[in-house]
């Protein structure tokens, strides 16, 4: 079989925050266009249709970082469990597609009850949900020799030819999380990954941006909130084949800065130990890192 | 010497699906009224080629037409070529509506696919589930493809024993129609003979051969009076449907002919395997993997090796001393092999033959062209052999292309001679004239004649005219 007949592999990773949906939700004089977290799911959802609707072979995982914690939503290679399992027939829609809508919404639905109460909420998990994306991508992209195992259980060895990553994000920067994303961009560029970002809610994060850049994906600040479905299917559905004859937008100026590794901070300039490369904010006698 | 090493997956990669010059030549009600189904746009939506699907996707959530250079403005330069391609196809299906300034969707292809998306609506073009059926135990999945493997190559090999004379099952009569009137096979003394056309056919993909005869069957479904949009909905329905599933007949048909033609289809696409029935008169079916598969690159069958269990794959190793061995028990494939290999011993799981000569002469007078023979041989190679680089042993691929390469050793074009100049002179201003046309074949200096195409023929006389005529 030819690469074209493969399908193309896409994994989503959902931020859903509930403070920052909350936010994000507020009406007017917050928001000039609000968008709750129902209205968000919708539209994804008829974008993980459309990924699927593309091709019989196209793949999808979707993940969900939730304030400390980060799970599988949904992976087209698994079995659904049969608690899950919609309760489908029904002749007016594609049975993938039911799945699909079915396992996200319930399995979101679920988390977000079984959130502990609490006055302050826990960062949103998403370089956890981004790490366990690229491990999905890795585990179908070993050497055949190496896969007798997920051979055996039917898939084809690497199978997932030019796989994408989309990150939906709403949270900020978060400063401790930088030498992780890092990690995450350079194992990404390995395993010739491209991540995408769409950054739905508040400022533009730098290390997001960073991870589209180097990955050669495209980041994207969502304006127009009221349009996110037209966003997502003109910038993040074309898979890199056709990226070369219908473009997508890239970003003109990349925030490079990078985050201390003493107090975690983002900075402007900084000092680098001339032998392990760490960053810091304030000159040191002896490098911390590798002494 | 013509190149020994043509690139066949070149042409391949990127080519319309079958189906779509089909739909393209149906006028513009006949498609509207295909897309007022869900199913059909989905399915439909699948066939085309990624750039297609992309701008589909790109119009489908928007309201209004947008002007046709915003949208040019996002392609890249060197892909414009491409682009015009993809739109002028996606014209000729109807899809986008046709208006050079503006692109918008075809209104009912945007409500239609809209709502396949999403869910919801009320047209029941995904099929029916049958309520469970408490008498009889479900049909599995093992049982379904061991149905429709044994279906498909019931077709195959009645066509392949056919001129061998061997006795094999036969077909039911409808199946043998369609192949008659398809040309995979034709009666001249009698009885049913495969034809070039035939063994070509044998040689391709089970996918592709699938299709070939679903064409074929659609052709003939207008001149037996069925309604296309009904019979092409139908099948795109069993491609949407999930295997393993029990679908119902009921609440599908809205009218009376409409009625008929599911029923018809029902006979028929069970004769093919693509869907099973306990029995003929059963209100409910399940579709096999053959149908599913329908509108996707994945195999549509099980494995192409018999009913035990084979080698899922490949199954044939191609030594360069021209010897292969077949790990098969499968009498269909042994057939297929014995039309471009000589077999030699016979074993319960490996046939074993060589590649000679007289054996690849056969097949080329049969119709097969060596191209055929070495995809076959690469798409059917063993694990064992996906090793090599390349796959193939290069004396062998050579030397197929060039036994086929003897039998052009002739070539017939028709044209004019002319002879009988008077001078030298009169022959090269002649002669260079027709070069300058680029029709000459064949020349003779010595001879003073020159041989040129029949295409040239009517300037040359002209020339030769004016030129005597000059001179009287």
């Amino acid at each position: 079989m030819d690469d074209d007949s493969k399908g193309s592999h896409l994994s989503v990773v959902v931020d859903l925050s509930p403070l920052y949906w909350a936010r994000s939700a507020l009406p007017a004089p917050e928001n000039e266009f609000p968008l709750t977290l129902a209205a968000f799911l919708a539209q994804l959802l008829a974008f993980l249709n459309a990924h699927v609707a593309c091709a019989h072979e196209n793949t999808l995982a979707v993940f969900g970082a939730f304030p400390g914690k980060s799970i599988l939503l949904y992976a087209s290679s698994a079995p659904i469990p049969d608690g899950l399992a919609p309760d489908t027939n029904s002749a007016n829609a594609y049975p993938p597609f039911n799945a699909v809508d079915a396992a996200v919404v319930q399995r979101i639905t679920a988390e977000l009850d079984a959130l502990p109460e609490q006055d302050e909420e826990a960062p949103s998990a998403l370089v956890g949900a981004l790490a366990k994306a690229l491990c999905y991508v890795n585990r179908f992209t070993l050497p055949p020799s190496a896969n007798s195992k997920a051979q055996a259980n039917g898939f084809h060895p690497g199978v997932l030819p030019d796989p994408r990553i989309l990150v939906l994000s709403v949270s900020p920067d978060l400063a401790t999380s930088y030498i992780p994303v890092m990690n995450a961009i350079f194992s990404a560029q390995k395993l010739k990954a491209t991540i995408d970002v769409c950054q739905i809610y508040g400022p533009n994060t730098v290390f997001l941006q960073q991870a589209a850049h180097l990955t050669g994906g495209s980041y994207i600040f969502l304006e127009r909130r009221d349009a996110l479905l037209q966003y997502l299917i003109m910038s993040f559905l074309p898979p890199p084949a056709i990226r070369r004859t219908l473009s997508v937008p890239t970003q003109e100026q990349v925030d490079f800065r990078a985050a201390c590794f003493c107090h975690k901070r983002i900075i402007d300039i900084g000092f680098v130990c001339s032998v392990c490369l760490s960053i810091f904010c304030a000159p040191l006698p002896v490098c911390t890192t590798c002494r | 010497m013509p190149s020994l090493h043509p690139n066949p997956s070149a042409e391949h990669v990127n080519s319309p699906h079958s189906l779509l010059p089909f739909l393209q030549s149906q006028s513009q009600t006949t498609l509207t009224r295909l897309y007022q189904r869900p199913s059909s746009c989905l399915s439909i939506f699948r066939l085309l080629v990624p750039l297609q699907q992309q701008i589909v996707m790109n119009l489908l959530w928007l309201e209004s037409a947008i002007a046709s250079s915003t949208m040019a403005a996002w392609v890249v330069r060197e892909g414009k070529k491409d682009y015009d391609t993809a739109l002028s196809t996606l014209f000729r299906l109807h899809i986008l509506s046709t208006s050079p300034i503006k692109l918008a969707l075809n209104p009912t292809f945007k409500t239609s696919f809209r709502q396949a998306l999403t869910g919801g609506g009320t047209t029941g073009s995904f099929g029916v589930p049958a309520p469970k059926d408490d008498k009889h135990p479900p049909m599995g999945i093992d049982g379904l493809d061991g149905y429709a493997l044994e279906r498909w190559e019931t077709i195959l090999h009645y066509m392949v024993s056919s001129g061998t004379g061997q006795n094999s099952m036969r077909p039911s009569k409808d199946v043998l129609y369609l192949l008659q009137r398809s040309g995979l096979m034709a009666s001249p003394h009698g009885s049913l003979q495969i034809t070039s056309a035939g063994f070509q056919f044998l040689l391709h993909s089970p996918h592709a051969q699938l299709w070939d005869l679903l064409l074929q069957y659609l052709r003939m479904a207008e001149e037996r009076g069925m309604d296309l949009v009904e019979v092409l909905s139908f099948l795109f329905m069993l491609s949407t449907m999930e295997l393993g599933r029990e679908y119902s007949t009921e609440g599908m048909n809205g009218t009376q002919t409409a009625a008929l033609t599911q029923k018809a289809m029902l006979n028929d696409l069970r004769d093919y395997g693509l869907l099973w029935q306990r029995k003929p008169s059963s209100r409910r079916f399940y579709p096999t993997r053959l149908a599913t598969t329908l509108t996707s690159s994945s195999p549509p069958l099980p494995t192409s090796t018999g009913p035990s269990s084979g080698p899922k794959e490949g199954f044939i190793v191609l030594e360069t001393n021209y010897r292969i061995y077949a790990y098969t028990d499968n009498p269909l494939q042994t057939a297929v092999l014995n039309l471009f290999v000589a077999l030699k011993y016979r074993f319960p799981n490996l046939v074993v033959g060589s590649i000679t000569r007289d054996s690849v002469k056969k097949a080329l007078g049969n119709g097969i062209s060596a191209e055929q023979i070495i995809s076959y041989l690469i798409a059917h190679a063993h694990p064992q052999m996906r090793k090599n680089n390349p796959l193939l042993p290069v004396t062998v691929q050579d030397q197929i292309r060039l036994w086929e390469l003897e039998k052009n050793r002739l070539k017939s074009q028709e044209g004019y001679l002319y002879t009988a100049f008077t001078s030298p002179a009169d022959y090269e201003l002649v002669l260079n004239y027709a070069k300058q046309l680029d029709v000459v074949v064949w020349e003779n200096a010595a001879k003073r004649c020159f041989f040129g195409s029949l295409d040239g023929h009517a300037n040359i006389k002209g020339f030769i005219e004016r030129r005597t005529g000059g001179n009287a």
